[in-house]
């Protein structure tokens, strides 16, 4: 179970926790086998995280959407800041036109140098509890989720927009998952683009 | 979790008044004739997204995403139910019934309604035989191949991210003639990222001076001041583009000028949109050979001197309003603020007490912002009192604020400072015939006003004193510039202005004291003291001093960029001095340079009448007075070339019109008695007669065409005292004294 740790007591003590959150919030620890979509280039994902990563981060991003978008550069710089310190990012594409082509293209246009996963299932939709893009999900290595929602409060609502982020809340929930600190939550809703959700 | 409360509340009461609500539905449906069918895609939503949001949202457009097809719409459905409901979209900023404009933005009631209905029904596609044919969007220009295409030196690189960005890119206007521009397409080469642009006409190419080594690049900053230059030359035009502006069309006999050395700024609000964008803006420009018959011009109730905005103050409010000297209608309004702008107003009040607002909005928006063209003219009559009235929320519940915490904010041209303008185009209207050109008045008017705000203003006063010298208020003109040299006595531009305003007032030799020390303290804007230059040549060939003004003239053509006032003052001079040729010369280069040329045209046509080409006489005082409608000379000479074409009728039209425009010209009166007379109506001839001979009573000729008119009327010994009087005049008058000795005869 290589996602939840490198001894038998750290797994044991996640493991713990995630029971404990799955009576509250449903499963937190992902099984063994579980796969966690494919990469652009049509490889199953099987680890989010890897040697040395201690907090994960999951953007939910939508190729056609404009404030997602317009957060590209604001986590190639957070990136840049956290990745040598364990904190490992990955561009989620949830949505159904969001194919590996347009994925690649897309990544090339904008030069997206973070790992990139398409979750045509949208399993990790359900289990991040995101609807719209981009919204960010906080994992501990152990994949306890302990932040979602907005990246900072840039974007109030749909056409209300501040000059600049004055929280950057992303920033402080890996700041404080790396500090193993309670983790401040999002001080308003996610604004951008619906995520397009697969048909029950 | 308290939201999650709330929505569980909402589910329990949405399910009640569900079940009660279910019996009666069944019974409204048992006797309902027809139910209304729900609303699909093809038949109800498509027409109102091709009607308000394909513009931008097509492929390539604008907007950042398509709604084109069935797919679009269902696929941004919950953006669209968002935005259309919070009227984020279609961005509309005016308050309706407080204005009414054209190209209204804003959805209607119906509309909004409808989308509401269609995407909480399910999004039905429906029948798409049903559905309107596709627009059809392409990237090439709107109006077809422009004229003449200006691009910018350098492309632009709009970083990734960050903040808005503000840029001036100059594209220096190439041509060595004039051109009038009847419309403007602008394509900023990167549409999604630029939110809006604002053309501004660089009359001296100042921006691009204040920058000389990086202008290429162009020059960052939200608001920018450019030199106007000494003429009184309005810019009268909003040349504002907003992403769905496909081109800017003026209005019939409106068009706008460019002259050589002009520069066109794009001053360009760019959103990044996540990577780096670069612009190879181009802006399109379409010519037409006539120039405006209707003259707009700008101007802006403003209160950027009251702007200081405590930290904090939700509620900040500054007023300005100024009353019209002339009667106005008003085409347009830009209303403009930066962050902290919230509540704008602007209104009217009439002479008679009634309201008229301008506009009105209540949630400003910077990145919303717009000009608006109201649907038909408003008129506004000489009294009116414009008004203001702006709100700024300097708080920190501003979204916009800029500042965190709020601070300190007052006007200035950077984003982070604050502005307090209302523009308005207005036009001049019932202005009469033969007064100073009305929009000097407004001038007049506004700059007064202004100086009541800020009395020391130097631009203000300069503004002031030559909207007084426009008006031949020469006298109370050069008392404004010299107050204004009190700040700034070695300012060359003032120096000039004062010197031509001297030189109307007919103090000759001190105009000319102040033309040459502006000369001699020339600065970098104008190195050759070309303006003080030109003003004394021209002053040369007023007074008749030919010589010296060709040197002038000649010198300045050394010295400064040729251009077509200086090759047809040169003209002018020469044909003072006799060098007829030389002069005919100089006139047509002028026109090769500008082919609206007033003194070029007005002095061929003049030329060619004398020479007895009455045909070439006409079209080229035609064209002089396309140029400029108000001169009675033109009209006068005109009206002399139709006589000699036969065309009575015509020149009795252009005499009426210059004897309007000059009323107290003998001469024209005069000429207009003969052309009268010529046409049968002797009682009107002989009243013009009179008019000319009240107003020059040693005309000899007049004397004599007096007494014509008499004897044919039987006035046998009125004509008589009329021929003596005439030889009293002139003693040798040779066809009084024939007409004496004809009426002798009679008897």
């Amino acid at each position: 179970m290589p996602s939840c740790g490198d001894s038998y007591f750290r797994l044991l003590a996640r493991c713990l926790v995630a029971m404990t959150l799955f009576l509250v919030l449903g499963p937190s620890c992902f099984s063994a086998a579980a796969q966690y979509g494919i990469d652009i280039n049509g490889k199953p994902i099987g680890d989010l995280g890897g040697t040395g990563v201690r907090v994960i981060v999951l953007v939910f991003a939508a190729s056609d959407c404009p404030i997602s978008n317009r957060y590209i550069p604001e986590i190639a710089r957070l990136n840049g800041e956290y990745s040598s310190r364990g904190v490992r990012f990955w561009w989620v594409f949830p949505n159904p036109s969001d194919t590996a082509d347009v994925v690649k293209q897309h990544n090339k246009d904008f030069a997206i140098h973070e790992d990139a996963l398409l979750d045509a299932s949208q399993t990790l939709v359900k289990r991040a509890n995101v609807t719209v893009t981009p919204e960010v999900a906080v994992f501990t290595a152990g994949l306890r989720e302990v932040y979602h929602g907005r990246i900072d409060d840039r974007y109030i609502s749909l056409g209300q927009e501040r000059p600049h982020a004055e929280r950057h809340e992303l920033e402080m929930a890996i700041q404080a998952a790396l500090g193993a600190k309670p983790v401040p939550q999002p001080g308003g809703p996610p604004v951008g683009c619906s995520i397009v959700f697969l048909q029950k | 979790m308290t939201t999650h409360r709330k929505l569980i509340l909402i589910s329990v009461l949405a399910a009640i008044c569900l079940l009660l609500y279910r019996p009666l539905v069944g019974t409204h449906a048992a006797t309902a004739t027809q139910v209304p069918a729900p609303e699909t895609w093809s038949r109800d939503v498509a027409p109102v997204l091709y009607k308000n949001c394909t513009t931008c949202h097509h492929p390539g457009g604008a907007g950042p995403f398509s709604l084109l097809t069935y797919a679009d719409a269902k696929r941004w459905a919950p953006q669209i139910l968002n935005v259309t409901q919070s009227r984020f979209m279609p961005p509309w900023l005016p308050e309706p019934g407080y204005g009414d404009f054209a190209d209204v933005r804003r959805l209607t009631d119906q509309d909004q309604a409808l989308l509401k209905r269609w995407i909480s029904g399910g999004m039905a596609q429906g029948d798409m035989k049903d559905a309107p044919a596709e627009p059809h969007y392409d990237a090439t220009w709107q109006m077809g191949k422009p004229d003449l295409v200006l691009k910018v030196s350098q492309p632009f690189t709009l970083p990734g991210g960050g903040a808005d960005t503000f840029r001036n890119l100059i594209l220096p206007y190439p041509l060595k003639e004039t051109h009038y521009i009847r419309a403007m397409e602008i394509r900023p080469g990167a549409p999604q990222v630029v939110h809006h642009a604002n053309v501004v006409v660089d009359r001296t190419g100042s921006l691009r001076r204040l920058h000389p080594n990086d202008w290429q690049s162009g020059v960052p900053g939200m608001e920018l001041l450019v030199d106007a230059g000494n003429r009184f030359d309005p810019d009268s035009h909003f040349l504002f583009w907003k992403p769905d502006t496909p081109a800017l069309v003026e209005p019939e006999g409106m068009p706008w000028r460019l002259d050589p050395g002009n520069d066109l700024i794009l001053n360009i609000h760019l959103k990044p949109s996540g990577k780096a964008e670069t612009l190879d803006a181009q802006i399109g420009l379409y010519f037409t050979p006539d120039p405006p018959v209707s003259k707009p011009m700008l101007l802006a109730l403003e209160r950027d001197d009251k702007l200081d905005i405590p930290a904090g103050d939700p509620n900040f409010v500054v007023e300005d309003s100024l009353t019209l000297p002339v009667d106005v209608q008003v085409l347009g309004a830009y209303p403009h603020a930066h962050y902290l702008g919230h509540d704008m107003q602007g209104w009217a009040i009439l002479p008679d007490g009634e309201k008229k607002w301008l506009v009105w909005i209540k949630n400003w928006d910077i990145d919303r912002q717009s000009v608006y063209r109201y649907r038909e003219p408003l008129l506004l009559p000489a009294g009116t009192v414009l008004h203001m009235k702006y709100t700024f929320d300097n708080s920190a519940a501003n979204p916009h604020n800029p500042h965190v915490p709020p601070m300190r904010v007052q006007a200035g041209n950077r984003s982070e400072d604050e502005m307090a303008h209302l523009w308005l185009q207005v036009l001049p209207v019932n202005a009469a015939a033969g007064g100073p050109d009305p929009r000097l008045q407004i001038e007049e008017a506004w700059m007064r006003r202004r100086l009541s705000k800020t009395p020391a203003d130097q631009v203000s006063m300069y503004n002031l004193a030559a909207a007084l010298a426009g008006q031949d208020k020469f006298a109370e003109a050069a008392t404004v510039y010299e107050e204004e040299l009190k700040a700034d006595a070695r300012n060359a531009r003032t120096l000039t202005a004062l010197g031509a305003a001297l030189e109307g007032a007919g103090q000759f030799e001190q105009a000319g004291e102040r033309y040459r020390s502006a000369i001699a303290l020339a600065g970098p804007a104008d190195a050759g003291g070309c303006d003080a230059r030109f003003d004394l040549a021209r002053m040369g060939v007023r007074r008749a001093e030919y010589a010296e003004a060709e040197k002038e003239f000649r010198a300045l053509l050394t010295a400064c960029p040729e251009d077509a006032e200086t090759r047809s003052g040169l003209g002018a001079a020469l044909l003072g001095a006799g060098r007829s040729e030389d002069a005919a010369r100089e006139f047509r280069r002028a026109l090769e340079l500008d082919a609206a040329d007033f003194t070029a045209l007005y002095n061929l046509g003049a030329m060619a009448g004398d020479g007895g080409d009455a045909q070439q006489a006409a079209k080229m005082l035609e064209a002089a007075l396309r140029a400029w409608p108000a001169s009675p000379d033109a009209h006068e000479k005109l009206a002399a070339a139709y006589a000699q074409m036969g065309r009575l009728g015509d020149a009795l039209v252009q005499l009426r019109t210059a004897a309007g425009l000059a009323p107290d010209d003998a001469k024209i009166h005069s000429s207009l008695s003969q052309v009268l007379d010529a046409q049968g109506l002797s009682e009107e001839a002989f009243g013009e007669q009179k008019r000319a001979l009240q107003l020059d009573p040693k005309d000899a000729d007049g004397w004599n065409n007096l007494g014509a008119l008499l004897a044919r009327g039987g006035q046998t010994e009125a004509a008589r005292s009329a021929f003596e009087h005439a030889l009293q005049i002139q003693p040798d008058h040779a066809q009084a004294k024939a007409n004496l000795a004809r009426l002798a005869g009679r008897n």
